[in-house]
């Protein structure tokens, strides 16, 4: 709310009457026609839709690799986060840099360069298939690569900041108070950084998600096996189904939103545990 | 003794940032690190508390080596400048945090918890997170935090740095009787020497990671060894004085009847005085003079009224003979003015104002022990004077020794074999540039009184490494004490090179030995400075030069008892030094006459 103190940018009720226009328009309104579309749907057809065996095998696939590739990005990204933050070394600059590179990116080309590198005769796929056997690309594998390598700059970024504030005087405070390393890392890192994880690992995970133009090219798309959610829909379009892709589009919009709502309220819980006890 | 530190040495890319620092802390002390920013206090307590490593040198708490335990097996408490709270943990979690760690029980946690918080006066605030606190609750938090596992040792790294001047003075009492109560040694590192003198039982100086002087804050503030701790606690004007047998003597007033000409036993030495402002007397004329020394006539430049005192600047006349070598706040460009303090009833019985000309007594001065008063450039001609008093390493050097840079023509360098005319004898330090051999513009040097010679070649820079030698035992005390008020002002190790002949018996080895010892423990007790020291066997000039050629960043500093010893003993060294040289000339004292001690 506005409190009668001037601020730069003048009008509240203007600055508010562009957010709610401009939420309604890119978020808001797509997503109630698409609930319109699904809602409008007669239920035989909604169900053949959503719970057919395919349907049900590439949730499975999608909201599995997505979490589990936000939990690499976690563990991942917060490692780049901390060597970023805490060391100085040569090209160090051009490593920030380079996490950038998938936002800009097509993602199609982050498909076709994994591709390139993981099929059974590509450059590196070549020999994991002859040592080791581990087929990546083509396989689930290979879409959880995409999804992480997609999801990884969205983690980096949200935990560099968080990292920053967490000083070394910290670190050294709680040495000389008796803490071992790991003590140090679990009681008063992790702590601290807590919400940009939280963050984090919300944003990787709704970023692989949504991810469609890389997953495809590495994913082979094999009913039942490789195939991913976002595809399924593009499927039920190129045959003119609308209403199956509606259904299935509120679907995943659905338990997207109970996921991030989950994540949410967890943090307004840690928050508010904190608040409790200043009272 | 609480803390024993032992020949501390940390180096940071190649530079000493902490430089041979020993010092001993009594139990219950509370000792003041105090210096300018980067001279390497915070170094010096973070690598106490087993945060930074040393590169040489050992730690003892309370007689146990702890040079390689890690900070958390120490024992010791640290508070920083910027609190260091943990954020996401309650006053109380933040307090019980050590104690969390050691898997103390909950119930003895929570008494010792509330018996800090009652030390520190913020009994009620458990459920606080440190957001919530000011500053000074906070920094409160972080002296309970750092106490709560029993340390035997207390470190603060510039607590109240953050804080507001009336919080600071709530804060240090705090402190101060939390100290006092529990009786733990604390070092506190600080900038500020108000704050040092306001809680601390002893002071150590430092300044380019040297430990120069350590001493009650009272000791230290009026019987100051060195120009730097006398410049940087409190204000003074250096002045430069001839030293006579019956004190300090300054201006046309005390000036000795008839020149000191060479040869005769007292000679007058050249030296520098330290006059603190509220020991400057200001009166309408030398008759309403209330103290009896005299030291010159001057003119008022400005006044500035402070509260309980008045400041003034006075910029003396010039005909006399007292230069003004610094002062405290002085910027070291053009004239040096002298700054008297003056209290309220001062200032009642003699009102001045800018213009007015004023006379100068001082009522009470301190001759510092430093060896090196001045610098005078010599060169055969002037523009030779002029580009030789440019040097970069001089300039560095005067600036931060605060002593002024003398110019004087002497066409007889350049001609030294009509040499038996009448010369003014030289006084201060004489400073002198390369051209090919040095060794007769050295000798003639010495031959007219030259004590110290710094010899400069073209292209030398601030030195990181300086050795000393002496080929006599009688010029050891002076080189010694030369060297180290070199030292003070140079971030650079010291190492004593002793040279003994190249098939030396084992025997005769152990004297040898005996001389290192005792160079360094004289260094220390004499002028509180640490060497290095290091043995080499052959012909002096020989392996000093080997030496040199080490490494680049040499100076080296020589004594000698006689001009002879140069050009047989070291005539190698003088043919065409690459390195600032300073030899320091000492004739074997004649048992009849004494020389006026300082």
């Amino acid at each position: 709310m506005s409190d009668g103190q001037p601020t730069v940018l003048p009008g509240f009720g203007l600055t508010l009457g562009f957010t709610t226009f401009f939420l309604s328009v890119v978020v808001l309104l797509p997503l109630a026609a698409l609930v319109l579309l699904a809602a409008s749907t007669p239920l035989h057809q909604f169900l053949d839709a959503v719970a057919s065996p395919r349907a049900l095998a590439s949730y499975r696939l999608s909201f599995g690799g997505a979490l589990l590739a936000a939990c690499i990005n976690l563990v991942f990204g917060f490692l780049i986060a901390w060597t970023l933050v805490r060391y100085e070394f040569p090209g160090r600059r051009l490593m920030d840099a380079v996490i950038d590179m998938p936002f800009a990116l097509p993602t199609a080309v982050s498909g076709i360069a994994l591709t390139a590198v993981f099929s059974t005769n590509g450059w590196l796929g070549r020999y994991l298939a002859e040592f080791t056997g581990i087929h990546v690309a083509y396989t689930r594998i290979g879409i959880i690569l995409a999804m992480t390598l997609i999801g990884m700059p969205f983690a980096v970024r949200t935990m560099q900041p968080a990292l920053l504030e967490v000083r070394r005087d910290l670190e050294d405070a709680a040495e000389t108070l008796g803490a071992g390393r790991w003590c140090v890392f679990r009681r008063v890192v992790v702590p601290a950084v807590l919400p940009a994880l939280l963050t984090g690992f919300t944003l990787a995970f709704a970023r692989a998600l949504g991810e469609y133009g890389s997953v495809i090219f590495i994913s082979g798309n094999l009913p039942l096996k490789t195939e991913i959610t976002p595809l399924l829909i593009v499927i039920h379009l190129e045959e003119f189904d609308y209403r199956g892709a509606a259904a299935l589009g509120s679907v995943m919009l659905a338990a997207s939103f109970v996921i991030l709502l989950a994540i949410n309220l967890l943090q307004a819980w840690g928050r508010g545990r904190r608040v409790r006890r200043e009272q | 003794m609480s803390i024993t530190l032992d020949q501390l040495t940390k180096r940071y890319q190649g530079a000493p940032v902490v430089n041979d620092v020993s010092l001993e802390i009594g139990d219950g002390e509370f000792f003041v690190l105090l210096g300018p920013s980067g001279s390497g206090k915070s170094t010096l307590l973070r690598a106490i508390a087993g945060l930074s490593g040393l590169d040489h040198g050992c730690i003892a708490l309370h007689g146990r080596d702890v040079t390689h335990v890690s900070a958390r097996q120490r024992g010791v408490g640290l508070v920083f400048q910027n609190y260091a709270l943990f954020g996401h943990m309650t006053v109380a979690e933040n307090i019980e945090f050590a104690l969390r760690v050691r898997r103390v029980g909950a119930a003895e946690r929570r008494r010792r918890r509330q018996e800090l918080l009652r030390l520190v006066a913020l009994e009620g605030l458990d459920e606080r997170l440190p957001a919530q606190l000011s500053g000074g609750q906070q920094q409160r938090v972080a002296v309970a935090r750092a106490l709560a596992h029993k340390p035997e040792v207390l470190l603060l790294d510039e607590p109240f740095g953050a804080l507001d001047a009336k919080i600071r003075e709530g804060l240090r009492r705090t402190i101060r009787e939390v100290q006092r109560e529990l009786g733990i040694t604390t070092i506190l590192v600080t900038h500020d020497q108000e704050e040092a003198f306001a809680m601390a039982d002893r002071i150590g100086v430092m300044n380019f990671g040297r430990l120069l002087e350590t001493g009650k804050p009272q000791d230290l503030y009026t019987r100051p060894a060195t120009r730097f701790v006398a410049t940087f606690l409190g204000a003074a004007n250096l002045i430069l004085a001839r030293q006579g047998a019956d004190g300090p003597r300054w201006g046309a007033g005390a000036a000795p009847a008839h020149g000191s000409s060479l040869g005769t036993g007292a000679r007058e030495r050249e030296v520098v005085a330290v006059v603190r402002p509220e020991e400057i007397e200001l009166a309408r004329s030398r008759e309403t003079l209330s103290c009896t020394n005299y030291l010159a006539r001057g003119v008022v430049e400005e006044v500035l009224f402070t509260g309980a005192l008045e400041r003034a600047r006075i910029r003396l006349d010039e005909a006399h003979d007292a230069p003004i070598l610094a002062h405290a706040n002085g910027d070291g460009a053009g004239a040096v003015l002298l700054e008297a303090t003056r209290a309220q009833f001062e200032q009642r019985a003699f009102a001045i104002s800018p213009g007015q000309s004023v006379t100068i007594g001082v009522r009470r001065a301190h001759v510092l022990a430093t060896p090196l008063s001045s610098f005078t450039v010599c060169a055969p001609s002037s523009s030779d004077v002029e580009s030789l008093a440019g040097h970069p390493l001089l300039v560095d050097l005067s600036s931060r020794m605060k002593v002024r840079i003398r110019r004087r023509v002497e066409p007889m360098l350049a001609a030294p074999a009509a040499s038996h005319e009448a010369v003014a004898p030289l006084s201060g330090t004489t400073v002198i540039a390369v051209h090919g051999d040095a060794t007769s513009d050295v000798t003639w040097l010495l031959e007219h009184g030259g004590e110290e010679i710094l010899i400069l070649p073209e292209h030398a820079s601030s030195p990181r490494r300086v050795l000393i030698h002496w080929t006599d035992e009688s010029a050891r005390s002076a080189t010694l004490a030369v060297s180290a008020s070199i030292l003070r002002h140079l971030a650079a190790e010291a190492i004593y090179v002793d040279v003994l002949p190249e098939h030396t018996p084992a025997a005769a080895r152990s004297f040898g030995i005996r001389a290192l010892l005792d160079a360094r423990s004289e260094a220390r007790a004499a002028h509180g400075l640490e060497i290095r020291t290091e043995m080499r066997f052959g012909v002096a000039a020989r392996a000093l030069q080997q030496r040199l050629d080490e490494a680049p960043g040499h100076m080296l500093i020589v004594g000698i008892a006689s001009a002879s010893q140069l050009t047989n003993e070291l005539a190698a060294l003088l043919a065409r030094p690459r390195w600032p040289l300073l030899l320091v000339h000492r004739e074997r004292e004649a048992p009849a006459h004494s020389r006026s001690a300082a």
